[in-house]
């Protein structure tokens, strides 16, 4: 199948390079290129912004500066779609060259022998310090065997935001958020208000657990010094009392100090509670920057999480992949492509476009950049807590561990198991799932 | 001879349809059954056969496989007969000679048209905990805030008033369909031997629409376990599978969780289960309802 | 059984006039049967005596009860419908049962009253099937069963047996009249068949775009019809109807010197003949041309032309004559019928 395509891809070009040569001989014009790479590259859009014409200039702009490589941008949907298709291409013996896909699913790019290490295609001493210049943060989804299988591009950690308004008519210094769990609860109550019948009309705080709970929920983890997995993907430790406790501190919020929403939290609406006045304190990811500094019709503020035995949060977003099915020529120029998207300048313009965290230091170095903190300086939070960042949960069989774990995240939070139990279930679970991989 | 070759014309002409029929419905369900059998291929595992594994999985060690059928069983329970009779309430409703008719039907029907993202959009609206619609309502009485969505004793019954209200409508105009196709005449005769409307309705239209009701019936229970869009718009499942039903889970092991191998097991339940009905409508519907 | 009388009703359909100001009286026990082109009414008039429409006027008296505003139920009467109105659902027994079970009358009288209608109608053998496993004919009589059945004081039909073939709807005619004799019911019948109405009623009422246009006998509207309408209306082959001018020596059809009626005067008169009451005359008589001869076995057709006006006459036997021959025609002074040409109203010959 790929034989065939390549072999009928090649002969096109071929032909094409034929007839143009003929063509320029009688007009006697340039001599044509029969040396041309094309890429595809598929990529997601998972936040606000006119992300398709920003990717399309980007593989304008590099095919400008390299003659010879031509990149084709194909947007394919959510995070979740663009990995459908990737996976459906590649079962189909035809996937693209290069994607954007969540980091946490490169266990699973991995199991199904899809994808290059770096390592792998790197050759210079240039190119390998270019590996080394990220946050390690961001690298860490990327690591499997002691090899980079993915580069961070659009990353994100989810931060604290807070009404500061709010805070003042609640008495509180409109200037200091919470830095420890303990003040977290006391501010949310201060924050807290109901109407005569008992009603809440705003709560303190509000950390969704809809779709996706584990990831916010990870950052509790890390606060209380455990964490969720082993690097190796094949273990995973949802029941220790590190997990446990900070279970029962999320449901506790709730049902034990009624700051905040009982059940499930929408993660979509959060915001929208948010503006609303619902809620004074949110947790989301930085992403929603520009969408809050957009809509927020109060004064704002954005913090690390608070502590608890220390800071902590997870990473998120999405990483490069270059897929094994790529020859030699095309993975060259992949890499290429690569090193330039994630170049300081470039980082540093598709974090001013679209809000996701630079990926590397120097990337803050950048002139751009310094321009952009000194407006905004709320962007630096997310720079700043990433020295105290882990990798977000990711195994073999990703998808369904991460379902066990928000299953029984969700179980707890909706009262149907106690904390213990809900994650003594998930892990028994997810212990089987990952057995094969041990 | 002449008659082989009209036998002949006649395949010829049928072979497009049986094509894409084979294609496209029997060889999927026929390799669903066979790689229902075989572990799910890995780039870096290739395929076992692992025999009934899947199908012991599923019984022994898959307490959510266990969570969705029962989820699915409730939720044909409820929405099956809930829909057909409001159904056909509101078609007996429209049918009369009510005053600005058109627009009555009209509104009826415009949840069926509507597409199944917007509707879910809207009624995400609806449920929303806090500003939410059903909420501002329950606030205004001085009844708490309820979360919709997001606690396990709710999820799917709002899931279900959704199904309701969208099928509901399409179900209607089958009923307004063969309300209209009964001749007034019959209830003209039936009040002239002294039936009261009521008595018309009982006695008269209900029989008269026993076959409408059955094929909406088999359609609603075929309906009710191929339902997917509902749950991705709303719920994604949650919270923890109080919402999943039988599609969506083959849906996310398939196409989430890649594992293909026991995603084909989980399609063979539901193709049984699906099988099943159309049988028993085959002998129930042609052998019992039929007047004309 | 009821004597049923309709005194100035009518309806209206929004500006349609449907039923205006229609008078006649059905005696109790007798056939009366409402005969009229299509779209003359007669179904209206017959669902408002139903009470299936409300009037827009007028009264309705049952035996001398005014049931004008009651509901069909409360005024005792059954219904028979051009289409039958059977349950598809229901079988044979249970159709011709319905008014019964739906009144609770009790099982057994209900079990003896449809043995008798049944017998009656010989529907014994067919109990048991549905509408849909029996013929036209035994649908027909199913449906006269169930309204039998009810004992009702009045019966109406609305154009029964339009549905049959010819053959058919010749016997049941005959049944329908003969059951209505028996059993003394008062009939209100409906039918645009002048043959079916003057073979069954006893009283014809014809109507007109809604009004009434002669009441009585078949005998009467046949011996003198009251209007050029009625006149055209009634008689298989109709009265020949010819236009008269005033002559030398007295009324002249149209368009030529054949005088018809000396020393009267002939204009804005129409003259009636009824193609039978006209003879082939052996000498003298109107001179008239053969235009066409219909043999029809007993007797033949020729249409003859006077004038401007056309004729038919019907004479027994073959006749051995060619068209465009001349011949002469005679008709007795009785059998002459004139009418007001502008009014369409009779005339007395004088
Ligand atoms: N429900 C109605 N609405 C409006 N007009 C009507 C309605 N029913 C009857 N009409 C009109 O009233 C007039 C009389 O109708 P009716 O049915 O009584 O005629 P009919 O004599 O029974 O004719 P036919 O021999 O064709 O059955 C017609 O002009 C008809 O169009
Ligand atoms: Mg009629």
């Amino acid at each position: 199948m790929r034989v065939t395509r390549r072999g009928f891809t090649a002969l096109g070009a071929a032909a094409i390079g034929g007839a143009t040569a003929i063509g320029g001989t009688v007009l006697g014009g340039r001599p044509a290129r029969s040396t041309e790479v094309k890429l595809t590259f598929y990529y997601p859009i998972a936040v606000g912004g006119p992300i398709t014409k920003i990717v399309d200039g980007y593989a304008k702009r590099y095919s400008e500066l390299n003659p010879g490589v031509v990149i084709e941008p194909v947007y394919t949907g959510s995070y979740q779609d663009t990995m459908t298709k990737t996976l459906t291409a590649l079962k189909g013996g035809n996937p693209p060259h290069l994607a954007v896909l969540l980091a946490v699913d490169t266990f699973t790019l991995y199991d199904e022998d899809a994808i290059v290490p770096f390592d792998e295609l790197v050759s210079s001493e240039a190119d390998r310090a270019w590996m080394r210049s990220f946050y390690p943060a961001f690298l860490e989804n990327g690591a499997i065997d002691g090899k980079t299988w993915g580069i961070p591009f659009q990353r994100s950690t989810p931060v604290l935001y807070w009404n500061k308004q709010a805070f003042v008519e609640a008495g509180l210094d409109p200037e200091r958020p919470p830095a420890t769990w303990d003040e977290q609860v006391e501010f949310a109550k201060k924050l807290t208000k109901r109407d005569a019948a008992g009603n809440v009309t705003q709560y303190g705080i509000q950390i969704p657990s809809s779709g996706f709970p584990y990831w916010l929920f990870h950052g509790l983890v890390i606060q209380n010094g455990g964490h969720l997995m082993n690097e190796a993907g094949n273990e995973v430790y949802f029941d220790t009392p590190e997990v446990i406790e900070a279970l029962q501190y999320q449901v506790d919020l709730a049902r034990k100090h009624g700051v905040m929403a009982p059940g499930i939290i929408e993660w979509g609406t959060t915001p929208k509670d948010f503006f609303e006045r619902r809620t004074a304190m949110m947790w989301t990811t930085t992403g929603n920057l520009t969408n809050v500094r957009n809509n927020a019709p109060f004064p704002f503020g954005v913090a690390m999480l608070p502590a608890r035995k220390r800071r902590g949060a997870p990473t998120g977003g999405g990483n490069l992949f270059i897929f094994k099915r790529a020859n030699e020529a095309e993975r060259k120029a992949a890499l290429g492509f690569v090193r330039w998207l994630t170049s300081p300048e470039m980082a540093a313009d598709w974090c001013i476009a679209t809000g996701y965290v630079a990926t590397s230091p120097a990337a803050w170095e950048t002139e751009a950049m310094r321009k952009y903190v000194a407006e905004f300086p709320p962007a630096t939070v997310a720079r700043d807590q990433l020295q105290y960042a882990k990798a977000e949960l990711s195994t073999h069989e990703n998808q369904r561990v991460t379902k066990v774990f928000n299953d029984g995240l969700q179980a707890a939070l909706t009262l149907a198991k106690t904390p213990a139990q809900a994650m003594k279930d998930a892990q028994a679970e997810a212990t089987r799932i990952l057995a094969p991989y041990r | 001879m002449e008659r082989s070759i009209q036998a002949i014309y006649g395949w010829l002409l049928a072979l497009p349809a049986c094509l894409l029929l084979a294609a496209f419905t029997h060889w999927p369900a026929l390799a669903s059954f066979l790689d229902s059998f075989w572990s799910t291929p890995k780039g870096r595992r290739p395929s076992q056969f692992v025999g009934l594994d899947h199908y012991r999985r599923m019984l022994v060690d898959d307490p959510i496989f266990l969570q969705v059928i029962w989820n699915n069983l409730l939720y044909a329970l409820i929405t099956v007969p809930t829909s057909i009779l409001l159904a056909l309430a509101m078609a007996l409703l429209v049918n009369e000679r009510i005053r600005a008719r058109g627009l009555v039907r009209l509104a009826y029907f415009t949840p069926t048209v509507l597409p199944m993202v917007a509707a879910a959009n809207i009624w995400l609206f609806f449920y929303t905990p806090g500003y939410g619609l059903l909420n501002q309502i329950l606030t205004a009485f001085g009844l708490p805030d309820t979360n919709f969505l997001g606690s396990r004793d709710t999820a799917l019954w709002s899931v279900m008033v959704v199904t309701i209200w969208k099928e509901a409508g399409f179900f209607m105009i089958f009923y307004l369909a063969a309300l209209q196709a009964i001749p007034p005449v019959l209830e003209e005769a039936a009040r002239l031997e002294g039936a009261s409307h009521f008595v018309y309705l009982r006695r008269v239209a209900l029989p008269l629409l026993m076959p409408t009701t059955l094929f909406v019936l088999v359609n609603a229970l075929i309906g009710a376990f191929r339902v997917v869009d509902h749950v991705v718009a709303m719920t994604q499942g949650g919270p923890d599978n109080a919402s999943a039903l039988l599609l969506f889970y083959i849906y996310e092991t398939a196409f989430r969780f890649w594992d293909t191998g026991y995603a084909a097991a989980l399609t063979v339940v539901l193709l049984l289960v699906l099988g099943s009905i159309s049988v028993a409508q085959v002998r129930f519907l042609d052998r019992r309802i039929h007047y004309r | 059984m009821p004597e049923v009388r309709i005194e100035r009703l009518a309806k209206r359909f929004g500006t349609t006039v449907a039923v205006d100001e229609v008078s006649f009286t059905v005696e109790n026990g007798s056939l009366a049967v409402l005969l009229g082109p299509s779209g003359c009414g007669k179904s209206t008039t017959l669902r408002l005596v139903a009470g299936l429409e409300t009037a827009s006027g007028g009264r309705i008296l049952v035996d001398g009860r005014d049931v004008t505003g009651l509901p069909p139920p409360a005024r005792g009467l059954a219904m028979v419908f051009q289409s039958y109105a059977l349950f598809p659902h229901l079988d044979v027994a249970r159709n011709i049962t319905f008014g019964l079970e739906v009144r609770r009358v009790p099982k057994a009288e209900r079990a003896a009253r449809l043995r008798e209608a049944a017998a009656l109608l010989g529907l014994e053998g067919l109990l048991h099937r549905k509408p849909s496993e029996l013929s036209g004919g035994q649908q027909q009589r199913v449906a006269l069963a169930r309204a039998i059945v009810a004992q009702a004081r009045l019966c109406l039909m609305d154009e029964p047996l339009s549905n049959l073939d010819a053959k058919l709807r010749q016997e049941m005619r005959k049944e329908i009249r003969e059951l209505q004799r028996r059993l003394g019911m008062t009939m209100l019948y409906v039918t645009h068949d002048q043959v079916e109405a003057m073979t069954m009623a006893d009283r014809i009422v014809l109507l007109k775009d809604g009004r009434v246009e002669q009441v009585g006998t078949p005998a009467e509207l046949y011996a003198k019809p009251a209007t050029l309408f009625a006149a055209a209306f009634l008689g298989t082959p109709p009265m020949s109807l010819l236009a008269l001018e005033d002559g030398p020596e007295g009324a002249v059809v149209a368009g030529s010197d054949v005088c018809v009626l000396p020393g009267r005067p002939g204009r804005g008169r129409v003259l009636g003949l009824r193609p039978e009451s006209v003879r082939l005359a052996r000498e003298g008589g109107h001179r008239a041309v053969i235009e066409s001869v219909e043999f029809l076995g007993a007797d033949s057709h020729l249409a003859c032309r006077i004038g401007r006006e056309r004729l038919l006459v019907r004479a027994s036997g073959h006749l051995d004559l060619s068209t465009g021959a001349e011949i002469g025609l005679a008709w007795p002074e009785s059998a002459v019928h004139l009418f007001d040409a502008g009014s369409g109203r009779r005339l007395e010959v004088v």
